[in-house]
């Protein structure tokens, strides 16, 4: 961290900035009498927010569990697979090729398969959003493991270390600043997968909320559910966030 | 590990029997080292001098068991090399410390490796953290510690387990020449009570010449050890002796079988026959 005054720049300064797009979004609302079914003022906005708080809480539990769950796995999953392809030069060969693949195809469009596939309930849908951000954290931290420091992995050889002692001691060290910028782009899109994913099958979560106000003209609902979308989103990136930034603190110890 | 040390004390503790590396691309093939055959006495302190990419370091990491031999045998111990060893310590141009650790826990880093017992080694690693000048600097961390500070710790780490032979690859290429001077004799210090049998790959000259009993001369790629040249200055020795004309003679004659080996600069013979006749008259020194 820099100095105090850094702080009320870094933090002071964003909110100031949406602050003031609220009101510009009010003003151009109120002054030219754009109807609510088009696009709701932020005033009537956080009305409806309060309003409704109870009913929308509901609904962002489900999809925020739901999300936490499948950037658990992903993790998890990313992490482990990694490790393995580390290890197995010939499990490398058959699988990376079919991994970088994958990531060239928009897989935003297979979701309706996991339907087909696994149901309409919860599992369905944490399984696409792990798909969805198993991925990033695979290959990120297949780089990391795979690009730790030469010399490291020399002093360990040097040092008679078997593969699993310089996996812990020195590769997965090395690997975590890649890991850890790879679960924050993980957090985003098991958020995304989640909402996808509801979009299609739920009859519960926010997702669900927002198609289904769609064709009954209650934006002011749909807005709504952004909003809370948008706390649940930015609650566990920052989470992550921050156990990133600690990660790479105890990494440098800067 | 004391088994396969010869009970003759003269006896050879490394032994490099016709020794030569040929990397094969695939496409073509580069002869790295034509032949390298020298024996090391336990104790001995032996410098291996050439230019920048002359596979000095490869010859380095093949007495480690860190690259493999193409033809020829490395003996240590009476044992030969096929793999890392515990009882040989390495050191390499880098420091390479763990950045997440600090200077104590990187210290004891190959014990925890070795799955050795902790406690056993705490004082002997506050020993060797003093004994490099690094007292109070246990919990530092690398980011936090100069280059010279770094290597001083790479030094303690590789002690720390008590190898019967230190291997260094151009341990204190990379730092400054002031720091380099005091890196020089903090090692002849630390070579004063801790004596082990060293192999050390340098390019300067003057480094050689300062630490080791012997020094061998490398040519270019694919190289040879075109000389084997006794350095004759008594222990303890100290930074001082390189202003003396002696010292300076054999830096000039080592200077030009370098530049021989280049195929440019001339031999003179008249350094050459000095030096030899200098070699006889002080002895090894040791």
């Amino acid at each position: 961290m820099r100095g105090r005054p850094q702080l009320s720049r870094t933090v002071g300064l964003p909110i100031a900035t949406a602050v003031m797009l609220c009101v510009l979004w009010q003003i151009i609302v109120t002054a030219n009498g754009i109807p609510e079914y088009i696009l709701p003022a932020p005033f009537d906005v956080g009305r409806t927010l309060l309003a409704s708080l109870p009913n929308l809480l509901a609904h962002a539990s489900i999809s925020g569990t739901e999300a936490v769950a499948a950037f658990l796995l992903a993790t998890l999953l990313g992490f482990v697979a990694a490790a393995v392809l580390t290890y197995s030069p010939l499990l490398r060969d058959i699988f990376y090729p079919a991994i970088v693949g994958f990531q060239l195809i928009p897989k935003v469009a297979l979701a309706p398969l996991f339907i087909v596939w696994l149901g309409t309930e919860s599992a369905s849908r944490i399984t696409f959003a792990t798909f969805l951000s198993f991925f990033p954290v695979l290959i990120s931290t297949l780089t990391g493991l795979q690009n730790a420091d030469p010399t490291a992995v020399r002093l360990c050889r040097s040092l008679t270390a078997s593969d699993w002692q310089t996996l812990v001691s020195v590769r997965i060290p090395f690997s975590l600043p890649y890991f850890l910028s790879a679960t924050k782009v993980a957090a985003t899109l098991a958020v995304t997968g989640i909402v996808v994913a509801e979009f299609i099958t739920a009859n519960a979560g926010l997702g669900f909320l927002i198609l289904s106000s769609g064709p009954r003209m209650e934006t002011l609902t749909i807005f709504a559910a952004i909003f809370m979308l948008c706390i649940v989103g930015l609650s566990l990136y920052g989470t992550v966030a921050l156990l990133e930034r600690a990660g790479r603190r105890w990494f440098t110890g800067a | 590990m004391t088994s396969g040390v010869p009970s003759d004390p003269d006896a050879a503790f490394v032994r490099v029997n016709d020794v030569a590396k040929i990397y094969d691309t695939g496409k073509m093939t580069i002869e790295a080292i034509a032949k390298a055959d020298f024996e090391v006495a336990k104790g001995q302190f032996v410098a291996v001098l050439g230019p920048s990419g002359c596979g000095k370091s490869t010859l380095l990491m093949m007495c480690a068991g860190l690259e493999s031999i193409t033809t020829g045998t490395i003996m240590i111990a009476g044992q030969p090399m096929r793999g890392p060893r515990t009882s040989v310590g390495v050191m390499f141009q880098d420091s390479m410390l763990l950045p997440w650790k600090n200077v104590l826990e990187n210290v004891l880093f190959p014990i925890r490796i070795l799955r050795r017992p902790r406690s056993e080694y705490i004082d002997r690693a506050h020993a060797l953290i003093e004994l490099v000048g690094l007292t109070g600097f246990e919990d530092k961390r690398p980011h936090e510690l100069s280059g010279g500070m770094r290597q001083r710790v790479a030094i303690c780490r590789a002690l720390i387990y008590d190898p019967d032979i230190l291997l260094m690859d151009e341990p204190f290429s990379a730092l400054d020449a002031i720091t380099r001077d005091e890196m020089n004799d903090a090692l002849l210090d630390i070579w004063q009570r801790y004596t082990k049998t060293a192999l050390f790959v340098t390019h300067s000259i003057r480094e050689a010449v300062l630490l080791a009993d012997r020094v061998l001369v490398m040519t270019n790629r694919p190289s040879t050890i075109i000389e084997d040249v006794t350095i004759p200055f008594v222990r303890p020795r100290t930074n001082e002796i390189s202003e003396t004309p002696e010292f300076m003679q054999i830096c000039s004659y080592l200077r030009s079988l370098i530049e021989q080996g280049h195929g440019r600069g001339r031999q003179n013979p008249g350094t050459r026959a000095t030096v030899r006749k200098s070699r006889v008259v002080q002895g090894t020194g040791r």
